[in-house]
């Protein structure tokens, strides 16, 4: 197999003795598109960022493309591309001089593929960066990342502003990149119907621990809705062998909904056997997964 | 030609491979048709490049599609009876794994099953 792009082991970040990440261990492939989720203050950013080496890690350790996070060579991070939840553009520059004092930074600086993307995702080049709206920003400050022709490009929150015609676009850049299957993305977004489309991985970060770390579909396989309805009043536990993620109660106690994570179809039966209740099992999309998730 | 939701509960590679199976034997996809690329696909419905081949993949397994050298994936020739029998016995997997499960919690021995199995199948024929 080909080298990781980044590799996460054991990933920790504390501010001022409050954890916000703990034991965060993963790996990210060429090829992959890994679709970041997670609620406000969940540790998306600090996850991101600390895996970029913005600041050290409280413990364990990132590498990308093998090379500790913390002193990557230029030739590595030349090969990264990132766009910050909040852009740093300079409000007096054009588009086109933003992009140009940026590319002197790099060897190999795509201005062709910036000119055919800026003319497709239509960002005005020629106005002052200070004039432009949030979303032509945002564009912008993809435009900045793509340059270089990452490797990994990283995004935190890069969809929030566009349009759904912009977002379109942009998610099919982003499968353009992962076409190259050399080449992986990571992004954050709470657009979910986004991540749902073009994320073959999905990472839920809740309380910065990462909860699933796995395919896309497989998470779609794994947790199913599971509706308990019985003559009589329910136990207190329903007994699964996996606590499950959330679990509601009908007000007469006689039903329940319950979302369930890895049970296969013959704990299904034997519950419903063991009690003498009727259970349907239903498949959920990934909004709805998110949003039991954090029931 | 295919309708791929990707807010379903239902994965994406999963609807495509199930469209492309229905298709195929309904005969509306005759042997030899060529489906799109991996990336016309995934361009197309905007999902990553990854999904579709895993649908081509599992399709590709079942004998409903051949992978050419240099040539687009197509429509294999659906020979009824012997060729496709691995096909429809891997339809069967599922359920033979339930059944496997329930004969071990149940302390049932093979031979046990399998004699039940084949009386219920010797009721059919």
């Amino acid at each position: 197999m080909s080298e990781a792009t980044v590799s996460i082991r054991d990933l920790g970040k504390s501010f001022g003795g409050r954890a916000v990440l703990s034991h965060i261990s993963s790996e990210v492939r060429p090829g992959d598109v890994v679709g970041v989720i997670g609620k406000n203050g969940a540790g998306k950013t600090t996850l991101l960022e600390t895996v970029l080496g913005f600041s050290p890690p409280s413990s364990g350790s990132a590498r990308i493309f093998g090379e500790d996070c913390l002193g990557m060579s230029a030739a590595v991070k030349a090969r990264i591309g990132f766009v910050p939840q909040q852009d740093e553009l300079l409000p007096t520059l054009n588009g086109r001089a933003q992009l140009s004092l940026t590319g002197s930074f790099y060897r190999h600086w795509d201005k062709a593929l910036l000119e055919r993307l800026a003319r497709e995702w239509e960002v005005p080049l020629d106005r002052r960066a200070s004039t432009l709206s949030g979303g032509e920003r945002q564009k912008l400050s993809t435009l900045l990342a793509l340059g270089n022709r990452p490797d990994l490009l990283v995004l935190d929150e890069p969809v929030a502003s566009l349009d759904p015609l912009a977002r379109r676009r942009f998610l099919q850049q982003l499968l353009e990149i992962a076409s190259d299957s050399s080449r992986a993305v990571i992004f954050s977004s709470h657009i979910v119907s986004d991540l749902e489309r073009v994320a073959n991985r999905i990472w839920i970060v809740r309380e910065g621990q990462l909860l699933w770390d796995g395919e896309t579909d497989a998470l779609k396989q794994s947790v199913r809705r599971l509706h308990v309805r019985a003559h009589h009043a329910l136990p207190a536990s329903l007994g699964f062998s996996r606590a499950p993620l959330s679990e509601r109660r009908g007000p007469d106690g006689r039903t329940a909904t319950v979302t369930v994570r890895d049970c296969s179809e013959q704990e299904v039966h034997a519950t419903a056997a063991r009690l003498q209740a009727d259970i349907e099992s239903e498949g959920l999309g990934l909004e709805d997964i998110f949003l039991e998730i954090h029931a | 030609m295919f309708i791929l939701d990707p807010h379903s509960s239902v994965p994406i590679y999963q609807q495509l491979v199930e469209q492309v199976r229905r298709l195929v034997v309904g005969g509306q996809l005759a042997a030899g048709t060529e489906l799109p690329s991996v990336r016309e696909m995934a361009q197309e419905h905007t999902v990553h490049p990854m999904t579709i081949s895993k649908a081509y993949s599992q399709l590709e397994a079942e004998g409903i599609l051949e992978r050419r050298r240099g040539k687009p994936m197509a429509v294999a020739e659906q020979k009824k009876g012997h060729s496709s029998r691995a096909a429809r016995l891997k339809q069967l997997e599922p359920q033979l794994e339930q059944l496997a499960l329930s004969a071990r919690q149940l302390e049932l021995s093979a031979e046990e099953v399998i004699e039940q199995l084949k009386k219920k199948l010797g009721d059919r024929s």
